[in-house]
């Protein structure tokens, strides 16, 4: 999968290819808007992650140009500006998603897999971390066999947890998910922590291989091998 | 505008108050003459008439048939000299009888109009060969039994040239009259403008620095005082606006600091040494904690920023209030059962606001979040919910260690925190109370803080009601 990064920041560049490639994907960076709009031209591209803030030609500009070309690419416009309008602007000019700066980079990971999934239908995700074993249609999780028992908000985040597995996730990206919270002022991070510890107790509890970590400063993953 | 022209308006005041002057000179002076010509006129009306009576009496026919009239009554022959009347006397056909020396061969009104003179006196004004304006009377007169018109005729100049000297006069006079009330009035508007000039000049020397100037004459009872403590006003609100923003920008500076010196020191020191990856792991997560903290703050400083730019668009719709409630309780679930707290909603259940469900839920939750924080194990939050008249009154109620009276109000103060110490455990940036009395001023409502039925905080949020 080919990824092209318009970002002019060179932190932020180089943070973003450096991430990209950790997860796998081959990243093609543009510093400028013309470097951006002649790159996307010219090859083909699944994804391109586009800064709104350019010098120049900034991104909204970039991006229509490129629809009025008929490029159908998805796009992913970041930006430090979270107006309404400015989100509007920019989904109306052909934009797939919107991302405000600053983000957690899990959330961005997120954002890129759902918009490359996008209209194929979800290959069956194997819901089963080591012995842990998730039954969507009963509601139900074992481990080991044994039955747990979650309520279903623990049911719900575990099962988030599990289709994410090996991937952090953030309590920005949980708040929304699970909790369906969009605010991002919202104080929930204190319900998250509190509903993850209580999750960590049954899941992990009386196992001795932990299962869900906590990621300090960034989110949680759930996954089988220990770092 | 004013203060930037005063000549225009003092030169404009005085110019409309000169014409409005020179109109009300022209149309009074007018008018006395008229009144003044029309009273002299028939006062010579008056006496011509008179006269007409005595000429009667005069008249008599030579035994020619000629018509002649004694003259002989005069004293003093320079007596006739002084006589200045035009006699005329017809036949009722129109041919001349008589015509005194004065009139000569000159004709004194053209042939007798019908009924001239008959069973009275006919009073008009005609004017002479050589131009001369006369006044004239006529009356049919009875004379040895032959009917006479006797006409009278009396010159009007003099009255005419009293007119034109007069107009001659006000033409040199009214000039000099306008061009003194001018100056007077010149004066008398520079002394009325020049408070204002003052105050103008004063308000120039406000600057946001200096606002706590104030413009001067705001102590008198007048227009001009009225203005200036209108203005004083605005700009003690100004002053307090500004006073505001300067409070909040350098608390917010001082907020952006703490994690910003947390960052730096943790990643400085994690750089003095050489640790394993778990311990990088760590610093970094430090740090990536402090950016959290961070990254909330400046979305909450968005908010309230946009909030007092007036930026931020309630959507409004109708919102069942308990369910509001309901719904912010609900997220708070996971943090009750661990602190084993006991939430009571109760109330009107089909009470509606009509307001911005987002906002609203986030002013709820801030409070909710603030109960849930300071309530002791084990304690109890009520929230009630009632509807009386055209208002809703939500009551967040927890038993927790409460406020203390006179912090009760600042508690919506931006950056207010009542225990510096306690806040950062609980990770809250002092902004929360203070989005969430902005949302609910902005829905035309009102939150306050009381002393709970038992220790804790009473927050009570009241919001006009939907229909």
């Amino acid at each position: 999968v080919h990824i092209l990064v318009v970002e002019d920041e060179l932190k932020m560049a180089k943070a973003l290819q450096e991430g990209l490639e950790a997860d796998e994907y081959a990243v093609s960076v543009a510093h400028t808007g013309e470097e951006g709009f002649y790159l996307a031209q010219s090859g083909p591209f699944d994804m391109m992650i586009l800064d709104v803030m350019l010098p120049g030609r900034d991104g909204f500009e970039i991006l229509a140009a490129l629809r009025q070309r008929g490029m159908t690419t998805p796009v992913l416009l970041l930006t430090s500006r979270d107006t309404l309008e400015d989100r509007v602007h920019g989904l109306d000019l052909g934009a797939d998603d919107y991302l405000v700066k600053p983000f957690a980079f899990p959330e961005l990971l997120a954002r890129l897999r759902a918009l490359l999934r996008r209209g194929k239908a979800d290959a069956a995700q194997p819901l089963r971390v080591a012995d842990l074993e998730v039954n969507v249609a009963l509601r139900a999780v074992t481990r080991g066999g044994e039955l747990l028992e979650l309520t279903a908000r623990e049911f719900d985040l575990l099962h988030y947890l599990v289709v994410n597995h090996g991937r952090v996730v953030s309590r920005e990206m949980l708040a929304r998910e699970i909790w369906k919270e969009v605010a991002r002022q919202t104080p929930l991070d204190n319900v998250i922590d509190t509903q993850m510890v209580r999750l960590r107790r049954k899941i992990d509890g009386q196992f001795e291989k932990k299962l869900l970590q906590t990621v300090r400063g960034v989110g949680f993953i759930l996954r089988e091998e220990q770092s | 505008v004013i203060w930037f022209r005063p000549t225009q308006l003092r030169v404009r005041l005085t110019l409309w108050y000169m014409s409005v002057l020179a109109g009300l000179l022209i149309l009074a002076g007018g008018g006395t003459f008229a009144v003044l010509f029309w009273q002299l006129r028939s006062q010579l009306d008056h006496f011509a008439i008179q006269e007409i009576e005595t000429l009667e009496g005069l008249l008599y026919f030579t035994p020619q048939g000629g018509l002649q009239m004694h003259e002989d009554y005069h004293n003093h022959p320079e007596s006739k000299d002084v006589i200045d009347r035009f006699v005329e006397v017809l036949s009722p056909e129109g041919s001349i009888l008589y015509r005194n020396e004065r009139l000569g061969d000159r004709i004194l009104g053209a042939a007798p109009f019908v009924s001239e003179g008959v069973g009275g006196y006919s009073v008009r004004s005609e004017r002479l060969a050589d131009g001369t304006r006369v006044r004239v009377v006529s009356r049919l007169h009875s004379l040895e039994g032959r009917p006479i018109l006797i006409r009278l005729g009396h010159t009007e100049e003099p009255l005419w040239s009293r007119l034109d000297e007069m107009l001659l006069g006000s033409i040199f006079v009214l000039p000099v009259v306008l061009a003194l009330a001018g100056f007077a009035g010149y004066g008398l508007v520079r002394r009325a403008l020049g408070p204002i000039e003052q105050m103008a000049r004063r308000a120039k020397e406000i600057t946001p620095q200096r606002l706590h100037d104030r413009l001067p004459n705001d102590d008198t009872d007048d227009e001009l005082g009225q203005l200036a403590r209108v203005f004083n006003e605005t700009l003690a609100r100004l002053e307090q606006a500004f006073e505001q923003l300067r409070r909040f920008t350098s608390d917010a500076s001082h907020e952006l600091r703490t994690p910003l010196a947390a960052i730096r020191s943790v990643g400085e020191v994690g750089l003095q040494k050489d640790g394993t990856r778990s311990e990088y792991r760590d610093i970094i997560g430090s740090m990536l904690e402090e950016v959290n903290r961070l990254t909330s703050l400046v979305d909450n400083l968005l908010t309230i920023s946009r909030a007092d730019a007036g930026s931020l668009q309630l959507e409004l719709v109708q919102i069942p209030v308990m369910q509001l409630a309901r719904e912010a309780a609900a997220l708070f679930e996971v943090l009750v059962e661990e602190k084993a707290l006991t939430l009571v909603l109760s109330g009107d259940g089909s009470a509606t606001i009509r307001g911005d469900r987002l906002f609203l839920r986030q002013a709820f939750m801030n409070v909710l979040h603030n109960a849930v924080k300071y309530s002791p194990v084990g304690g109890t939050i009520q929230v009630r919910v009632q509807r009386s008249g055209d208002e809703v009154a939500v009551e967040i109620e927890d038993n927790g260690p409460g406020v203390p009276p006179e912090d009760r109000t600042k508690i919506f103060d931006r950056f207010y925190r009542v225990d510096k110490a306690r806040w950062r455990e609980s990770g809250g940036a002092g902004l929360g109370l203070a989005i969430t009395k902005w949302v609910v001023e902005a829905h035309r409502g009102e939150i306050s803080l009381e002393g709970g039925s038992r220790q804790g905080c009473l927050f009570r949020v009241k919001l006009p009601a939907g229909e």
